[in-house]
């Protein structure tokens, strides 16, 4: 799979990912003459930091970061090359005076740690050759402030027994918007399902398989549902509310973004 | 980002420091969407305590003084300690050497050997509409609030990059959109002494990353100075404008901006908030360093009423030489007068546990940097209470 991003630093690396969910900050974060990861926050620490392409959303933190950044490059015990979803001038002064490839503008869904990774910022973009991409859509209804949520069953190839919205893999050169009516009419036979909002694509990752999920809002006149063999149950529910269900990764940021997006 | 043939020639030809700088700018202003590098007339670059920057800003900075060279007249932040006062002050030696290392790193580059976060009261004041790369938020404020000229709040890194180059990348304060205000704030108390570092104090916090415009009060520049610096402390500002007062505010668009009424209770309310500690240990004056003025004034009243803990007052190497007056008056009562280092970046967390500061920026800092509780109050208050 192979991904569009931004340059920030120059140069190419190829190495295992490295992904922290949460914004880092290199002081404090990282230590300085080991090279590991300190941040319990990220989910990484004790990680080595040498060799790898480190991915998170964006820095934090005290402006020495980008010495920091220098410091470990200097040692060779740095990133190998950072990632970032939105870069800012601390990371990326550190990476310019350390030398370290960085690019910006990629979905942190698209990885996972121990995937392997080449940045290419000289290019503008970042491949993950182990990986293989698969466009979805994930399409919402709402009626008079619910949602319809789905339970997955059995004899679905993925996320099985899990809460989704209502999905469907995207074939082809076939319009996204369409394939998500087309979903909607075979997972629900909802009548009157009117189009509201599409959103920016997002990743989010199967094992090898990533997921590119675009997301859609329909309303529907009313909430009455017939479910296929696709789906086990469904349930009309408030946003809050999908915090607390065992939902397929990032639905929550789905809907978060057909709603304030 | 387009640069001039002169831009690409150095990216291309420059040292390794040269090219690196350029690099640098050119990243900072695609990631900010600048068009273009303005050139800048001076430099003014933080990262040079050496609490703050530690090891690592040791190591970059001796390393990109080997070829490194400021292109154009550069200033640069406090340091860590007074290097000519340590011992007394009760500084480890080993912290004393590597704060003298950042020191000669910078001069190697060709720095003023001034140690100063108010390089507009020595002499480095740049005129309405010039574009400089300041970092230390006070003065980033002050340069564009109080002189009309034009900065980003610059990192350390992205100041020094600008001073090797001669020009910083065309974004936000540097173009006119980037000067509108964001939020108003109608003052309907009269200010006075912590008044204005108060205010400051409780607009940052409202503004966030805006600019904010102030009415209903006049300010000097010294009262400006402590605004500033409060401001950018608990806000991310840059920049804000006084009705009648700051050069740019009649070409401030106030209309339908979000509105603020600030009350003295506002003001006292930000006081108690800011203020945690019962029993001080040290009073501190600075946090920005002090002009002679105010040198002078706070002399003539530690005069007056001798405290019974050390006054420790910050200010620039230039000022302290020229006020011997006044340096030996506070000396006179136990207190110290300490130049090329500031409040919050020098190392007085070896010998104090609770602060008591007139200033905004300090009450706000001194918790996080120096481990302090603090009393935000009046320096006459305080030496009425410490007598």
């Amino acid at each position: 799979m192979r991904l569009p991003a931004r340059r920030i630093s120059p140069g190419r690396a190829d190495g295992k990912a490295l992904v922290s969910p949460v914004p880092f900050s290199f002081v404090g974060g990282a230590d300085p003459s080991k090279g590991t990861v300190l941040d319990e926050s990220t989910g990484c620490r004790g990680e080595p930091l040498a060799g790898r392409v480190f991915a998170f959303p964006q820095g934090k933190g005290s402006t020495v970061g980008s010495y920091a950044i220098y410091g470990l490059a200097k040692r060779g015990i740095g990133p190998a090359a950072l990632l970032n979803e939105r870069a800012e001038a601390i990371v990326a002064a550190g990476a310019i005076l350390g030398g370290v490839p960085m690019v910006d503008r990629v979905d942190l869904g698209a990885f996972v740690t121990g995937d392997r990774v080449i940045v290419d910022a000289d290019r503008g973009r970042v491949d993950l050759p182990e990986v293989t991409p698969r466009p979805v859509v994930s399409a919402f209804l709402r009626n008079r402030g619910r949602f319809l949520v789905l339970r997955r069953s059995d004899r679905v190839g993925s996320f099985r027994g899990r809460w989704s919205a209502v999905s469907g893999y995207l074939e082809g050169r076939e319009d996204p918007r369409d394939r998500a009516a087309q979903e909607i009419r075979e997972e629900t036979q909802a009548k009157g399902a009117r189009f509201r909002k599409a959103a920016d694509p997002l990743y989010t990752r199967d094992g090898a398989t990533a997921f590119i999920v675009h997301p859609f809002l329909f309303d529907v006149p009313s909430r009455r549902v017939t479910l296929d063999w696709e789906n086990l149950e469904h349930r009309w529910i408030a946003p809050s509310e999908l915090a607390t269900l065992d939902a397929v990764p990032r639905l929550g940021i789905v809907l978060d973004r057909l709603l304030h997006g | 980002m387009r640069l001039t043939p002169k831009q690409a020639r150095l990216g291309r030809e420059g040292s390794a420091a040269q090219r690196k700088a350029l690099q640098l700018l050119v990243a900072l202003g695609d990631l900010y969407e600048a068009e273009r590098l303005v050139p800048v007339t001076s430099a003014h670059v933080s990262g040079a305590s050496y609490k703050l920057i530690g090891d690592a800003g040791v190591e970059f900075l001796e390393d990109f003084a080997k070829d490194a060279r400021v292109a154009v007249p550069t200033t640069v932040n406090p340091l860590g300690t007074d290097l000519q006062q340590w011992r007394e002050l009760g500084i480890p030696e080993a912290f004393a050497e590597h704060q003298a290392r950042v020191a000669r790193a910078y001069e190697a580059m060709g720095a003023r050997p001034v140690y100063s976060c108010t390089p507009y009261l020595l002499g480095v004041r740049p005129g309405l509409g010039e574009h400089v790369a300041w970092s230390e938020s006070n003065a980033v404020c002050f340069a564009n609030s109080v002189l009309g000229a034009r900065t980003n709040r610059e990192g350390g890194p992205s100041a020094l990059a600008a001073a090797i180059v001669g020009a910083t990348p065309d974004y936000g304060l540097h173009r006119d959109a980037g000067r509108q205000p964001t939020i108003v704030f109608d003052v309907r108390t009269k200010l006075e002494g912590i008044g204005f570092s108060l205010l400051g104090l409780l607009a940052g916090k409202d503004t966030g990353d805006g600019l904010p415009y102030f009415r209903g009060f006049r300010a000097s520049e010294e009262d400006l100075k402590w605004l500033g610096a409060a401001v950018a402390s608990s806000g991310s500002v840059g920049m804000f404008h006084l009705e009648r007062v700051t050069p740019e505010w009649r070409r401030a668009r106030t209309r339908g901006l979000p509105k603020v009424v600030v009350t003295a209770r506002d003001l006292k309310e930000v006081q108690k908030h800011y203020t945690d500690g019962e029993e001080a240990d040290l009073i501190a004056l600075g946090s920005p360093q002090l002009s002679g003025d105010e040198l002078r004034a706070i002399a003539a009243l530690v005069d007056r009423s001798p405290p019974r803990i050390p006054v420790w007052v910050f200010t620039s190497r230039a000022v302290r030489e020229a006020c011997p007056g006044a340096v030996a008056s506070i000396e006179r009562c136990g207190g110290r007068v300490l130049a090329d280092t500031c409040l919050e970046v020098t190392l007085l967390e070896h010998r104090f546990h609770t602060v008591a500061t007139p200033s905004g920026k300090g009450a706000y800092y001194l918790p996080s940097l120096c481990g302090q509780k603090v009393i935000l109050d009046d320096i006459e208050t305080l030496l009425e209470r410490y007598a």
